[in-house]
């Protein structure tokens, strides 16, 4: 099965005027504009199978959001070439947005003073929704993100949390084989996120939407996502399972340990020393080397331990490590 | 096309809805709208009654010409309203054409729809009062051809004044900020072409005849209406070119619009 997005080598550069200051600097600027050339994307390549769902993520300014727009036919990239659905969607935008949704978290894309029922009802001739599909998907929707509330409610006067679940509603009652979210949980509460969480996984595996997100919300890819790609400075850094970013990241884990009486010297052979608390100890030690279970084999046959706990470095440790030691593997 | 049509209908409807949502306010905008737009035209007046007539138009055919100009200036910019510079330019600035990129519809229909200002109606009633004063008061003879004019003249003027709220509107996706000098032609352009074109200097009137030509959209049909002799010696033809201008620049300003658009994907503002 060929893949239902594939992106080869896409660069995307943004000219921006050097603005020189004071009048004199403005009349120059009209004259001779000076640009420099920004690279938001360079050399991106990846593809995406049906059904995936896949955490696109990196720091700030890294080109999530260049990558999406140019990905939903808001922007011509500067080269490479795009495929989505068998389809490239600058070339032919309004065909190609009719099969996907799309969701940044910073706006709404229902209009703004009309009450959320009313917005979901002008989706239904603009996208040519059959009236009876419309009923039923607004149906299921409603139930599934509790809209009932707040149907009749215009969207400006929405919180956060509201805004999101009506938009991710709007995004998929067309019924799209790809739903694009750029920080679908951004701002919002930690119960709120995961009821959108919920509903993105049920969209996932009951209706076999393609999803591709960024978010800085790594709780959001732990959740959802079995692949991540990371990107930095518009490059690629990493491309593979969740699993292979912690087996081949991860390597400082900690053990925690809470002694029953107070020892002089609580340092194994061979090991650093661990950083001591009264009857607190913690052990740093690279799980590669040496496993959790031969080391609590050995601390037991020295001391007499009340309580052990094992500790991995969170995910956003991991990824901050890749940032900044700019790991690169394929 | 029936398709986009009615989704038009859909889009403005919800426009209409909004705003008849506040009644009084809406009324007293509509009234004083009118209300001022007639005090121009009342002190005009005054000061004609004085003179009898300038440049050899009197009073009422003088109305004819402000009135015209003003029930299609009205209609224009209630029709246009999602393509006024000044909004639209907001528009691109709050990164709201995102969302109309996003949407499997044409992105010009959607700006069509995404207003429609309603207050305009003062302006067009206003217009429509002084119209029907100045054909009330003028010895017309009128023939199936003159009569057919008028429609012709209406379309043909929201067209060519449509075309320039539309290139004002595309310069915004290079500038973002509205751009003064169309605005100037297009409210000049208003102005220039409620009154005789002979009262105005040679240049004024060939900038407006070669360059930006509403000298045909309402001073020759209505040399035609009235049976006035033409004072400039221009092709006999010259009462009918309306249509053709309006058209020729609607069709560049939509051609523009399409640049503009492909400049805004380009560049994401």
């Amino acid at each position: 099965m060929s893949p239902i997005i594939s992106v080869q080598h896409l660069y995307k550069r943004f000219k921006i005027l050097q603005r020189r200051p004071g009048l004199g600097g403005a009349l120059v600027n009209l004259l001779s504009p000076r640009y420099s050339e920004v690279s938001a994307v360079q050399d991106v390549s990846f593809e995406l199978e049906e059904g995936e769902v896949v955490g696109y993520l990196g720091p700030n300014g890294a080109g999530k959001s260049t990558t999406i727009k140019v990905l939903t036919g808001l922007l011509v990239p500067t080269s490479g070439e795009v495929h989505i659905n068998g389809k490239v969607p600058w070339l032919e935008r309004e065909r190609y947005v009719r099969e996907i949704g799309a969701i940044f978290g910073y706006r709404s894309t229902l209009w703004w003073d009309l009450p959320v029922i009313d917005s979901l009802e002008l989706l239904q001739p603009m996208y040519r929704i059959p009236a009876e599909r419309f009923r039923s998907n607004l149906r299921e929707f409603s139930r599934l993100l509790d809209l009932d509330s707040f149907l009749n409610t215009p969207v400006r006067s929405l919180s956060l949390g509201q805004r999101m679940r009506a938009d991710l509603c709007a995004a998929l009652i067309h019924e799209p084989r790809l739903l694009f979210l750029d920080e679908p949980t951004i701002g919002l509460d930690v119960i709120a996120k995961e009821h959108i969480r919920q509903f993105i996984l049920h969209v996932n595996r009951q209706r076999g939407v393609t999803v591709l997100l960024t978010t800085h919300d790594l709780a959001d890819v732990e959740r959802l996502c079995e692949r991540v790609m990371i990107l930095d400075r518009g490059r690629l850094l990493f491309d593979g399972s969740l699993t292979m970013l912690n087996h081949r990241f991860e390597s400082t884990w900690t053990l925690h340990v809470d002694f029953e009486v107070e020892y002089e010297d609580v340092s194994l052979p061979g090991m650093d020393p661990p950083v001591r608390q009264g009857l607190h100890a913690e052990y740093h030690f690279d799980h590669r080397q040496v496993t959790s279970a031969e080391l609590i084999t050995r601390l037991l046959e020295k001391f007499r331990i009340r309580d052990l706990e094992v500790r991995r470095p969170p995910l956003e440790e991991t990824i901050r490590r890749i940032y900044r030691e700019k790991l690169l593997i394929n | 096309m029936r398709h986009q049509l009615s989704l038009y209908l859909r889009l403005i409807s919800i426009q209409l809805r909004s705003q008849m949502q506040f009644r009084v306010s809406f009324w007293t905008d509509v009234i004083t709208t009118g209300l001022l737009n007639f005090s121009y035209f009342f002190s005009t007046y005054l000061v004609l009654q004085r003179f009898g007539s300038i440049a050899g138009w009197s009073v009422a055919e003088m109305a004819f010409l402000y009135g015209m100009i003003e029930i299609s200036f009205g209609s224009m910019d209630m029709l246009f309203s999602g393509f006024d510079p000044d909004s639209f330019s907001r528009f691109i600035r709050q990164g709201l054409l995102d969302q109309v990129l996003l949407r499997p519809v044409s992105v010009a229909l959607q700006i069509f729809g995404s207003a429609f200002v309603m207050r305009r109606l003062g302006r067009i009633t206003q217009g429509a009062l002084v119209l029907i004063f100045a054909l009330v008061n003028l010895p017309v003879h009128w023939t199936p051809l003159k009569v057919g004019l008028l429609p012709v003249m209406w379309i043909s003027q929201i067209a060519a004044m449509g075309a320039l709220f539309m290139a004002g509107s595309t310069l915004t996706f290079w500038t973002v900020q509205r751009v003064e000098a169309i605005n100037i032609l297009t409210y000049g352009g208003v102005e220039v072409m409620s009154y005789p074109m002979t009262i105005y200097p040679r240049w004024l009137r060939g900038f407006f005849t070669y360059l930006i030509p509403f000298i045909f959209l309402n001073f020759y049909p209505a040399l035609y209406i009235l049976d006035k002799p033409d004072p400039l010696g221009l092709p006999a033809f010259s009462p009918f070119l309306a249509p053709l201008v309006g058209g020729v620049m609607l069709f560049l300003a939509s051609r523009f619009w399409q640049v503009g658009l492909s400049h805004y994907q380009s560049t994401g503002t």
